[in-house]
């Protein structure tokens, strides 16, 4: 068996068993997750809230923007605290004053410290039995702890209403007035919002952990970390020392071959772009046009936290309220450099096999259309459901589903689901002639085929929960789309492609890169899949997806580890050739690539992915700090290096603005570093600080995030922010003067060039 | 983040300040013949210099309630802004003779100046707001 053989048994066989572990941990999550009772009732037998209630107040939540506004569990936006939390502490201290002023006639914050750590201490096992019968389905409560749910739940009522007394909240909270229209629909979400804190407070049965893991962390109702949170932290640690000496040694081992004999001219200039090809030009501007829109939508976002209702003096939040666009600007950073990865499968497949399928230019025309029609559908669905013009009985099809990254209404995702199985069939008719031939490059263009249809098919897995399927299933298949899709497959195609076209361009042997693209896809799928857990540790799940999330995950940063060889490599490539100068700027954005991997993936994604990092961390600013210098720094950078090679063949003739370029490149490297060093490490390391010392509720309060120094750093985005405009603004004038008034240039093609077949 | 209002005030007038020197610097060197002022470095301290100025006015604005197109000394300010930057890239860049170059180097540095009295009489008319006042006076 050869080395290429070997590496395909190996991947297939990590794929089988990981995704069988997968799934059975999906199957344990159903097993375990906390039950939605049919009613809970008081002592006395009064309802308090039926599952209809609980259920009802989940669409409530979805419409309204769901994870864009606030969190649960502490999956979701920033500005707005954690639902769970917030409730959860509300409740507690609600309950409190209510003992104290029937013992003491004071409320529980005027009482002595003694005092009032005797009161907590008989509160925590109250609070944290678990009191659900699963005979009757029913939850009981105390009559005390009924009447302190009541009092949380007036004041959710009046703070999703427009009600004067809590305008000021809903201001820090970056709220509309009337965030819920109706007084049926508020009482409806109070009962889900209770439900969740419930699930982070009461303990599974026969055991003294809640449902979620201890999660979030509140001393006064005995929240803290539990012990196996700790220990799999430091067997993460363990794990990751132990890959990175593994892969350290296989790096010694392996002797690079010599480097082939490279071309005296540019073999992609042999290229004949077809007009398929050609089409995907206007891929490119949409690209564009999302990317300038999103990078807007996040300056209104990040200005919301500081003016919660308004934007220099327009009331903003009547027309385009927060929920909106941050939900707007997190589904436009995945749908751009989704566009420019799915414009460059389309250009790639004829490229590689020299075959222009019949129809596949009207394919390509017609999946753009798709898109088009797709983004504008949504967007307005989800603008319809925010401002609450809707009605629930739509919300879920045509609105917003209040999933983060997912939250297009079903009806556009089945859409897009399509849309991605038209790309795969234009891209995979395109590969398959040169599959079929055979030959050295099989290999490579099977994995990009593969990738594909991975793709393709991956999306489908955010079909897998309904309206009304439980939440932490739901989260479940969620980050399968976010976590699998994203970050495992597209993974896969960029390194795929990546190499193919190294090869293309005659800089890499095709067997050696057919066996680092796979040995490098078995690495980062080991960890890739069942990292997937990460996401899921306090989410309703047992205790396994701990073990296995913090493992596999501390796994997914080996390869980072060693991102300076490829960073190196690749820069090396690009002046291996004179001729390589046309492909400069791509080559130092795919460097750019390694570098933020190193950075935003690797240190910003393992300072908070460990299991007990994250019980403080998880929905901190030190989330998006992750999230912002891993998508953008890894995906949007790729995104942007990819197109610009298909750019280079689109128009071979054209004499490119370096200048521009190199203005973007730089701009966008040093903006995004200004915004990760002045803002969001700093608020992230205050909220941490807090989180610690006075529970996860404090640390997303509106005492704390409305303090000064926290809406300093706030202000501290803008010259950031600003620098990485410019490189925006740079790169959208030099993709415009491609096509506007481009400057020629006589290109030398050698003879006997071939021609693309028609 | 209004207990930080003195020393946003002072960065932005030190950003005014610092930015009005260099562009005149820049401007009178370029004149006498000096490259320096178009080298690299000194590009990239106008720029952080006009950024740190741009972040410390939308501060302001946001915590004094006093907008652009709200108020109208700041939409002058705004307005004249983007004019001092056209005249600006003339004066440097952009003018295709000396002549041209000197003039909107000039009218650049009396737009500046200008908007500094804007700023400082929260006043669209600027240093004119006072010529009805003198003319009262002085009959």
């Amino acid at each position: 068996m050869n080395a290429s053989r070997r590496l395909w048994v190996g991947l297939g066989v990590l794929l089988l068993l990981s995704f069988a572990v997968l799934l059975w941990v999906g199957g344990e999550i159903h097993r375990v997750m906390p039950p939605i009772p049919s009613a809970v009732v008081t002592e006395n037998g009064t309802t308090v809230y039926t599952r209809a209630d609980i259920q009802k107040g989940r669409q409530v939540w979805q419409s309204i923007g769901g994870q864009q506004l606030g969190s649960i569990w502490g999956h979701g936006g920033y500005v707005a605290p954690d639902w769970s939390a917030d409730w959860l502490h509300r409740e507690a201290v609600a309950w409190l004053d209510i003992d104290t002023q029937r013992e003491t006639s004071q409320r529980y914050s005027q009482l002595p410290e003694d005092t009032q750590a005797a009161f907590a201490a008989r509160l925590k096992p109250r609070i944290r039995n678990n009191t659900y019968d699963a005979s009757t389905d029913t939850i009981t409560v105390s009559e005390d702890r009924a009447l302190a749910m009541s009092q949380v739940a007036a004041h959710y009522e009046s703070l999703f209403s427009n009600d004067p007394q809590t305008l000021e909240l809903r201001k820090a909270y970056a709220m509309k007035d009337n965030t819920v229209m109706t007084a049926e629909n508020r009482a409806a979400l109070t009962a889900f919002f209770w439900w969740s804190s419930w699930s982070a407070v009461t303990q599974r049965p026969g055991k003294d952990i809640t449902y979620t893991n201890n999660w979030p962390h509140d001393t006064l109702v005995g929240n803290d970390p539990p012990g196996h949170l700790f220990m799999w932290t430091v067997f993460s640690v363990m794990f990751l020392i132990a890959g990175i000496a593994l892969l350290g040694w296989h790096h010694a081992r392996h002797k690079d071959e010599a480097p082939p004999e490279l071309p005296a001219t540019d073999p992609l200039a042999l290229i004949r772009v077809t007009p398929s090809m050609k089409a995907t030009g206007k891929y490119f501007w949409l690209v564009i046009a999302l990317f300038l829109t999103q990078i807007l939508l996040g300056a209104i976002t990040a200005h919301y936290q500081v003016e919660g209702q308004e934007a220099y003096g327009f009331a903003l939040a009547n027309y385009l309220p927060y929920s909106l666009s941050r939900t707007w600007h997190t589904q436009l950073a995945v749908l751009w450099i989704a566009t420019a990865w799915l414009g460059m499968g389309l250009y790639i497949g004829p490229a590689i096999s020299g075959h222009e399928p019949k129809y596949q230019r009207f394919g390509v025309n017609f999946l753009f259309t798709c898109l088009l029609i797709i983004v504008v559908g949504a967007f307005t669905g989800q603008w319809l459901a925010v401002m609450q013009k809707l009605g629930l009985d739509k919300n879920f099809w045509f609105g917003h589903q209040g999933w983060e990254y997912v939250d297009l209404g079903r009806f556009w995702q089945i859409f897009l689901f399509v849309g991605l199985g038209v790309w795969l069939t234009l891209v995979g008719r395109a590969l398959w002639p040169a599959i079929k031939k055979g030959g050295e490059s099989k290999s490579i263009i099977t994995l990009l085929f593969l990738s594909t249809v991975c793709i393709g098919l991956f999306y489908g897995a955010g079909l897998m929960w309904g309206e009304h399927t439980h939440l932490s299933m739901v989260e479940y298949w969620r980050w399968w789309v976010v976590h699998l899709w994203v970050e495992g497959f597209f993974e896969v195609f960029a390194t795929a492609v990546i190499a193919f076209l190294f090869t293309r361009l005659g800089l890499l042997r095709t067997s050696t890169a057919t066996t680092a693209v796979l040995f490098a896809t078995i690495v980062f799928l080991s960890g890739g899949v069942l990292g997937t857990l990460h996401h899921l540790y306090f989410t309703g799940t047992p205790t396994a997806v701990i073990a296995l999330g913090a493992s596999f995950s501390a796994l997914e940063v080996v390869p980072l580890a060693f991102v300076g060889f490829e960073a190196y490599q690749t820069f090396k490539l690009g002046s291996a050739t004179p001729w390589m100068q046309r492909y400069r700027w791509p080559i130092l954005f795919f460097t750019g690539v390694a570098f933020w991997n190193l950075v935003g993936a690797g240190l910003f994604g393992f300072l908070i992915n460990p299991p007990l990092p994250l019980y403080y961390m998880q929905g901190l600013n030190l989330t998006p700090l992750h999230g912002h210098t891993a998508l953008f720094g890894v995906y949007g950078l790729l995104g942007v290096g990819l197109m610009l090679f298909c750019l280079r063949g689109l128009k071979p003739n054209v004499v490119w603005n370096e200048r521009l370029l190199k203005t973007s490149f730089w701009a966008f490297n040093i903006g995004l570093a200004c915004m990760a060093l002045f803002t969001l490490l700093p608020i992230g390391i205050i909220q941490l600080t807090a989180a610690i010392d006075h529970g996860y509720w404090f640390a997303r309060s509106a005492e704390l995030m409305q303090r000064p120094i926290i809406q300093l750093l706030v202000w501290l985005r803008v010259p950031g922010d600003t620098i990485f405009s410019v490189g925006a603004l740079s790169l959208a004038w030099f993709v415009l003067r491609l096509w506007i008034g481009p400057k020629q240039a006589k290109l030398e093609v050698p003879q006997g060039a071939q021609v693309a077949k028609r | 983040m209004i207990e930080f209002y003195p020393q946003i005030k002072s960065v932005h007038i030190a950003a005014v300040m610092a930015s009005g020197l260099l562009f005149f610097l820049r401007g009178a060197s370029l004149h006498a013949g000096m490259t320096w002022a178009m080298a690299a470095p000194v590009r990239y301290l106008s720029y952080a210099i006009d950024t740190t100025l741009l972040t410390a006015a939308l501060m302001l604005a946001t915590l004094l309630h006093q907008y652009p197109f709200v108020h109208g000394w700041l939409t002058v300010k705004v307005v004249l802004l983007v004019v001092y930057i056209v005249l600006g890239t003339f004066a440097l860049k952009r003018g295709s003779t000396r002549k041209i170059r000197v003039i909107c180097w000039l009218a650049a540095l009396a737009v500046y100046v200008f908007i500094i009295t804007v700023a400082r009489a929260h006043n669209p008319a600027g240093i004119f707001a006072a010529i009805p006042q003198l003319l009262s006076t002085s009959t």
